[in-house]
């Protein structure tokens, strides 16, 4: 297990490698630079003398492997260099808003398994009748519904007509425990809404395939109750895609984010990221990639070893 | 380049007020003898029935990310908050004329280059520390310092020296005479920061720039003694070199440790001015959540209300600016309550006038929204195309199309209520007919296609679709890109366009913006125009201290542009904005007459005192 392990790491090192570099050129490939994007939002921005002793300040007119050998040393020894929007240490922005998004998944995976798992189970033990038809269909909607648009319709119902939530922002929880829970109720619901459809859809299939199993219909035989079958018997080896699903939703989460937290004022990585483009702000637009690099991949090993404590078959392998 | 909004209407100008207080404005006059007083001075029952009420959290959102609250540094996304902490030395009228003191008390030019000015007395920053000649003199010299990045640098370049004649009193020196003066200072470099946080902030800069240069200092000084150590095999010349080299090196390393050591002690305990500004503004700092929200709590000792004998100014306990990117959801959190002021576009006016519990304002905006032309080289070299192109656009319809008739068509680049707009040029008429046979005798009878830019905003694109259907009925293509802020830098910067879309924020000092514009280093030229006769009309207003002769030449400039159709002008936005209808004191006449002076000076407050 211990050489599973350090194989994997070593195998993440190389990917995170080759990725840090696809992210510094990929960021470089974005037309424009950030002194002249600002100078389009500050027209007063004096002169172009001033954008050029930027651009000097920044290290933007250095060549771009020198640019990128000083970043990559700067950043593994923690020094992921400073925003050009806010003057603020990437770093510290990005594990101060880090902890946000976490508390954005750990929302969204409540609503995905407070809605799918009931609805997956449901549709399974009920196959191909008006309920599953009707489970379906709730969840391709749930998959399918624009983020934006849920998130537009929620607003306008929860803040604008019955004044039940905040419309937008964020309370971190040492603040006020109650605002940090409205002000991230609706933004998870959002994203949890789209992880209750793939979760609903992953579990019925998964509980179907496990229920049809030769040891079920033993188990059944047996004469255990339902209750009994599905709780004892089906329901650990059915989770086993489903901690795929989860995996693959905390991929989705960070790019998901992107579009959650812009819309809903959350300061979290998403929003920071949304920022960082749009000013063409380098470190913060690299270090966000590498970071959510470094997160899929982990969370991938994490799920290959999670695969093993549920499955003794495929630990031994 | 974004797309902004406008209107017509009434308690509304009064929101711009709020919106002002909010946003950008700065700040207003002060007393001086009760029977002199100037009208804006004015808080009797002409100016409201009711007394100011104490009281609540004033909530308000911004579009952007909140983090740099030195306006000097790059790049300030914040003018919102930055406008509550600090006030600045001059401000404008309601023609956007620098000529309201506020702090400083009054100015005399004693020759073209020389010119005194009374600070004044009695105010303080937020950190305790006093505001005085000194202070000042140390701010510009670091605006002044290139090693700061003080991207407002080069707008204080004719200053020659600040010199101290005693604590409320400095004498400028200029290198020229300096026309833009009292517009600079009423600008970014007049928003006056304490010295003792921007000292204790340039030492943090120095401790961590010295602190990265350490490591090699010292391993420079290591390698060169190690070199030493092995030169014995060497010639006394080279052994010579080598440890002059190594002496200097482990000097120059001893130095940096001394230096270093120094810097810690001033930088002790000191923060960030980005992070934690300190100014003389109505509010200060509570707590910086970047990203989110900027919480500003009550200057109790805001020395305007002290002056004019109101201490109970400003009204609001605080105020609270949370970062909101997306405008629809702005304009929901003004409807849920969850904020009192938002800018919202004219097309959701309705929505905000229909609202019992909210009051909408619409007022002029000094800015412009113009498509800018590339005359070097290209179809719009030609005048006869440029001539074309203004003519056939309707700008009237256009204003009516996108911005729900929220609008002032534009002649030029001053807005219609500036100190400098030249009121003898018409907006250019719509003619298609006209542009037909300008581009039939420039050689484009079968049609032509301009290459060009503008902003992807949801209002940009709206606005583009509109010039673009009204260029086709003449014949002309406009293959606009629909661009991000940042991406639209390169084919500007590269002129790989003929036509680009533009917006032009916050007019005041005419230099600033014919500069920009029309001066081959402006940020919006790059070399796009060269009008010999508009650079030098820029150059002499730059120098003409004579306000007449001033305005003249700014007027005369506006009809050179005219003339040779340089750009093409669209419309003056209006500013249209939502706000709680619990606000109380917004008086539109006053703002009307007053402009800036107005806003700064009569904060607003909540009926009751709560929200």
């Amino acid at each position: 297990m211990k050489r599973y392990i350090a194989g994997r790491l070593l195998y993440t090192f190389v990917i995170l490698f080759l990725v840090s570099i696809l992210v510094f050129i990929l960021a470089r490939l974005l037309p424009g630079d950030p002194i002249q994007a600002a100078a389009m939002i500050n027209m007063d921005l004096a002169n172009q003398e001033i954008i050029q002793d930027l651009r000097i300040r920044f290290g933007l007119d250095r060549p771009l492997y020198v640019q990128y050998v000083i970043w990559l040393r700067d950043f593994i020894s923690g020094d992921w260099g400073v925003s050009l929007g806010s003057g603020e240490a990437v770093f510290d922005m990005f594990f101060k808003r880090l902890p946000v998004t976490l508390e954005l998944f750990a929302g969204s995976v409540f609503w995905s398994c407070l809605i799918g798992f009931p609805l997956g189970i449901l549709s399974a033990l009920r196959r191909n009748t008006w309920l599953d038809a009707m489970v379906t269909a709730t969840a391709i909607t749930g998959v399918s519904i624009p983020v934006f648009w849920e998130g537009i319709v929620l607003i306008y119902l929860f803040s604008v007509v019955f004044h039940w939530l905040p419309a937008a922002g964020f309370v971190p929880f040492a603040e006020s425990p109650l605002g940090n829970f409205t002000s991230l109720l609706m933004p998870s619901f959002v994203m949890g809404t789209h992880g209750a459809g793939l979760f609903a859809r992953y579990i019925r299939s998964s509980l179907l395939e496990v229920l049809g199993q030769d040891y079920i219909r033993t188990a059944r035989a047996k004469g255990l109750s339902e209750k009994a079958v599905l709780i004892g018997h089906a329901a650990k080896p059915a989770m086993i895609p489903v901690v795929t699903v989860v995996g693959l939703a905390w991929g989705y989460v960070v790019a998901g984010s992107f579009i959650v937290e812009y819309m809903f004022a959350i300061p979290g990585l998403g929003r920071m990221g949304v920022d960082a483009v749009f000013l063409r702000d380098f470190p913060v637009i690299q270090a966000t990639l590498i970071m959510t690099a470094v997160n899929v991949l982990l969370v991938n090993l994490l799920v290959d070893l999670i695969y093993g404590c549920l499955d003794p078959r495929i630990r031994i392998q | 380049m974004r797309q902004i909004k406008s209107g017509k209407s009434s308690p509304l100008l009064a929101m711009l007020t709020v919106l002002g207080l909010l946003i950008f404005l700065p700040m207003t006059p002060v007393s001086g003898q009760e029977e002199n007083k100037p009208g804006w001075l004015e808080w009797g029952e002409k100016y409201w029935p009711t007394k100011p009420v104490r009281g609540g959290i004033f909530q308000a959102a911004a579009p952007y990310y909140i983090g740099v609250m030195n306006p000097n540094h790059f790049p300030v996304m914040d003018w919102v908050t930055i406008s509550h902490l600090y006030d600045k030395l001059i401000i404008h009228d309601a023609r956007y004329k620098p000529t309201i003191p506020w702090l400083a008390e009054s100015w005399t030019y004693l020759d073209d280059r020389t010119m005194l000015m009374k600070l004044r007395k009695g105010v303080r920053f937020h950190d305790g520390s006093e505001f005085n000649a000194a202070g000042l003199k140390y701010q510009m010299e670091w605006i002044l310092d290139k090693n700061n990045g003080a991207w407002s640098r080069t707008w204080l370049e004719p200053l020659e020296a600040v010199e101290v004649v005693d604590p409320h009193t400095v004498k400028w020196h200029f290198k020229r005479p300096w026309g833009a003066f009292l517009g600079t200072m009423a600008s970014v470099p007049g928003y006056m920061i304490s010295p003792k946080a921007l000292k204790a902030d340039w030492a943090l800069s120095e401790l961590q720039r010295l602190k990265r240069r350490m490591g090699s200092l010292k391993r420079k000084a290591e390698e060169t003694r190690e070199q030493v150590e092995k030169s014995s095999d060497k010639d006394e010349a080279e052994k010579g070199r080598l440890e002059q080299e190594a002496r200097e090196a482990a000097l120059t390393a001893s130095e940096a440790e001394s230096r270093l050591q120094e810097l810690e002690k001033l930088a002790e305990g000191a923060k960030p001015l980005d992070a934690y500004p300190v100014g003389t503004g109505p509010y200060m700092l509570e707590k910086n959540s970047p990203g989110n929200y900027v919480q500003l709590t009550r200057n109790p000792d805001w020395w305007f209300g002290k002056s004019v004998g109101m201490p109970e100014m400003p009204y609001y306990d605080g105020l609270k600016v949370a970062v909101i990117p997306d405008p629809s959801v702005r304009l929901a959190g003004l409807k849920a309550g969850q904020l009192d002021l938002a800018i919202i576009n004219p097309t959701q006016y309705k929505l905000v006038e229909n609202d019992p519990k909210l009051k909408g304002a619409i007022g002029p905006l000094n800015w412009l929204v113009w498509l800018m032309l590339n005359q070097n080289g290209g179809p719009c070299k030609d005048i006869r195309v440029r001539k074309a192109i203004s003519h056939a656009i309707d700008r009237k319809a256009l204003i009516m199309g996108t911005q729900n008739g929220l609008g002032r068509e534009a002649s030029c680049i001053f807005p219609d209520s500036h100190w400098t707009h030249n009121p003898d040029l018409q907006p250019i008429a719509y003619d298609p007919e006209l542009s037909k046979r300008l581009l039939a005798e420039a050689g484009y009878a079968g049609g032509l296609t301009l290459r060009g830019f503008t902003s992807n905003e949801p209002v940009s694109q709206a606005f583009a679709k509109a010039v673009m259907a009204m260029l086709e009925k003449v014949g002309i293509k406009w293959d606009c890109k629909l661009l991000g802020i940042a991406a639209m830098a390169e084919p500007f910067t590269k002129r790989d366009y003929d036509m680009a879309g533009g917006l032009y924020q916050w007019i005041f000092e005419p230099d600033h913006i014919a500069t920009a514009l029309y001066m081959p280093d402006g940020v919006l030229n790059y070399e796009r125009n060269h009008n010999e006769k508009a650079m030098e009309l820029i150059r002499r207003g730059r120098e003409e201290m004579n306000e007449d002769r001033r305005r003249a030449i700014y007027q005369e400039l506006e009809r050179v542009l005219y003339e040779n159709y340089e750009d093409v002008w669209l419309w003056y936005p209006m500013m249209v904005t939502g706000a709680n209808a619990r606000i109380e004191g917004v008086n539109v006449d006053m703002l009307k007459a007053y402009g800036e002076g107005y806003v700064r000076s009569h904060p607003t407050w909540f009926k009751d005192g709560s929200r």
